[in-house]
């Protein structure tokens, strides 16, 4: 059922007082004097959520991988667990997912022990459209997307991403993001700021 | 021979002042708009460039100016530029005619604070109104484009509109005052000891209605209308040219307008005026500096209210524009100077 906001006649009182011109006055000098929501951009930076589809990363090993799968994976791709260095075991399920799949450049890399651990890894994001497919293939929560958002760089080389800045935004975002929660606002007070009006009830409108 | 040098230099002096507040503070009125316009919508505004944007005017003005100056091809050059000096110079005259407070003795000459005292400045005022028509008429017109043509038309029958409207309702502070010139209708309130905007408060309204048309200022911000035709008449302008419109039309008039206004309902530089009472002045400490700041409050009051008024209505159609001034605004004002015209002789002398 359609909730009709109705349209009243004004009456000659209201016509003549200009009190709806008044009311809408009243409503703009209010929002005047109260306080900016605004954030100074370059000076002041929201942090975004965590779920925030920003530039690429590894994540590293350090003992707190997906398991049993993590274990399944590095032995049926014969990967050589590091500590320290990305979890990537080569399955290329993320090339797979891309819809533009020439973007990922990946290659394994022989080490002495027969087995193998990843030793090309680049992303050029001049061609990527941050959907996140690739992410939600991984299997072993290695790829992700962080929640640097600035990704303006002077050149179009700068744009690719290699094996050492993947690792070292997953390093980064491990020390910083890892543990917490899973929320879309990073804390209540953020999200009031932009979106305050979540908790205002609006008056139901009578007939 | 020397009071005709010394008058000289005067009217010099007076000229340079007024030139320079006027045009300053139409730069700076630019900030005030900008910063008006965020608050309203929960923004700062220009944070920038000087302490809280102190310095973006200035910032602006560099900018406009170094860009460059398009012409559009098969345009009217002649007209094109006359256009921008026939939008200035009416605009800035009218504050020839403008009282900024009382007579005052310097150096042992009697200074009045007005460019010139003409017993029919009023008339020159709505002449020199009636002209800005031309200046919008031609810029739509020598640029060659649809837009501005659009825009030009428009505004063009707006003004005429309210160029009567705006005529009959200054009617009633003209009979209730007896004098056309504006620092005599100030000094018959002050004799009197009542603003006119009590006695005419019908006027006032329609007065009010019609500096907002004149103007271009929202609701009536028909030939800007920047949803619809971009910016009106000023689309084919580039660099400083683009800027001066704007300034004149949306500051200088708006000022010059409002400063009429301030004589012809609020007293002019007189302080608080209450019916039967008489005037409550609470800047007394002031000494002579009062009236002054006074007249200055006035008209920055007034700014503010078409700013906020601005930034709060929307947008009438062009038809409900013309209607609004054929058959409410000019009968109000038709009624109001009859009923004055009949009552005031009887009742006022």
């Amino acid at each position: 059922m359609v909730k009709k906001v109705f349209e009243k006649p004004l009456s000659w009182i209201e016509r003549i007082l200009f009190i709806d011109f008044i009311k809408g006055l009243s409503v703009t000098i209010r929002h005047a004097f109260s306080k900016t929501i605004t954030t100074h951009y370059p000076y002041e930076k929201l942090t975004p959520p965590k779920r925030f589809r920003g530039f690429f990363g590894h994540k590293v090993i350090n003992g707190t991988e997906p398991q049993p799968g993590f274990n399944e994976w590095t032995e049926r791709m014969k990967i050589e667990v590091i500590p320290g260095k990305s979890r990537c075991v080569v399955c290329y399920l993320c090339k797979k997912a891309c819809p533009v799949p020439q973007l990922f450049e990946i290659d394994g890399k022989k080490v002495e022990s027969g087995k193998k651990v990843v030793g090309v890894f680049n992303m050029n994001l001049m061609l990527c459209t941050f959907c996140g497919f690739c992410v939600d293939a991984c299997p072993v929560d290695c790829l992700f997307q962080s929640d640097i958002h600035e990704t303006a760089s002077y050149t179009r080389k700068d744009a690719i991403l290699d094996l050492e800045t993947l690792e070292r935004v997953g390093k980064d975002w491990q020390r910083r993001r890892d543990n917490e929660p899973d929320r879309i606002w990073i804390d209540d007070r953020q999200r009031e700021r932009l979106w305050y009006e979540n908790d205002v009830r609006l008056p139901e409108v009578k007939k | 021979m020397e009071s005709v040098i010394a008058g000289l230099i005067i009217a010099v002096i007076k000229i340079l002042v007024i030139l320079g507040v006027v045009l300053g503070v139409g730069a700076y009125l630019t900030l005030v708009e900008r910063k008006v316009a965020a608050h309203i919508q929960r923004r700062p505004g220009p944070m920038v460039v000087g302490w809280h944007g102190l310095l973006q005017p200035l910032a602006d003005g560099l900018k406009l100016m170094t860009k460059e100056d398009l012409f559009p091809r098969y345009g009217n050059r002649v007209l094109y530029n006359l256009a921008l000096i026939m939008a200035l110079v009416p605009a800035t005259l009218v504050f020839a005619v403008i009282p900024f407070g009382p007579e005052f003795e310097l150096f042992g000459y009697k200074i009045k604070p007005i460019l010139t005292d003409v017993n029919v400045g009023l008339l020159l005022v709505f002449g020199l109104g009636s002209l800005a028509v031309y200046a919008i008429a031609l810029a739509g017109w020598a640029s060659n484009s649809k837009y501005p043509l659009i825009g030009s038309m428009r505004k063009a029958g707006i003004i005429v509109s309210y160029e009567v409207a705006i005529t009959f309702a200054v009617m009633g502070p003209l009979i209730l005052a007896g004098t056309l010139s504006t620092y005599n209708i100030v000094e018959a309130q002050i004799e009197q000891k009542l603003w006119y905007v009590w006695l005419q408060p019908v006027a006032f309204v329609v007065f009010m209605f019609s500096l907002l048309a004149e103007t271009g200022r929202v609701p009536f911000d028909i030939q800007e209308a920047e949803a619809e035709l971009v910016t009106g008449f000023t689309v084919e302008y580039g660099g400083m040219k683009f800027g001066l419109f704007p300034l004149v039309e949306w500051y200088v008039e708006v000022l010059s307008l409002s400063a009429i206004a301030v004589v012809l309902f609020l007293g002019g530089w007189s302080p608080i005026n209450i019916p039967f009472i008489g005037f409550i002045d609470p800047l007394f400490f002031l000494g002579p500096l009062s009236p002054f700041v006074w007249f200055i409050l006035k008209v920055t009051a007034l700014f503010l209210f078409i700013l906020w008024l601005h930034w709060t209505l929307p947008r009438y159609r062009i038809d409900q524009i013309t209607e609004i001034a054929w058959k409410v605004m000019l009968p109000l004002a038709l009624f109001n100077l009859v009923f004055t015209a009949i009552i005031a002789p009887v009742v006022w002398r």
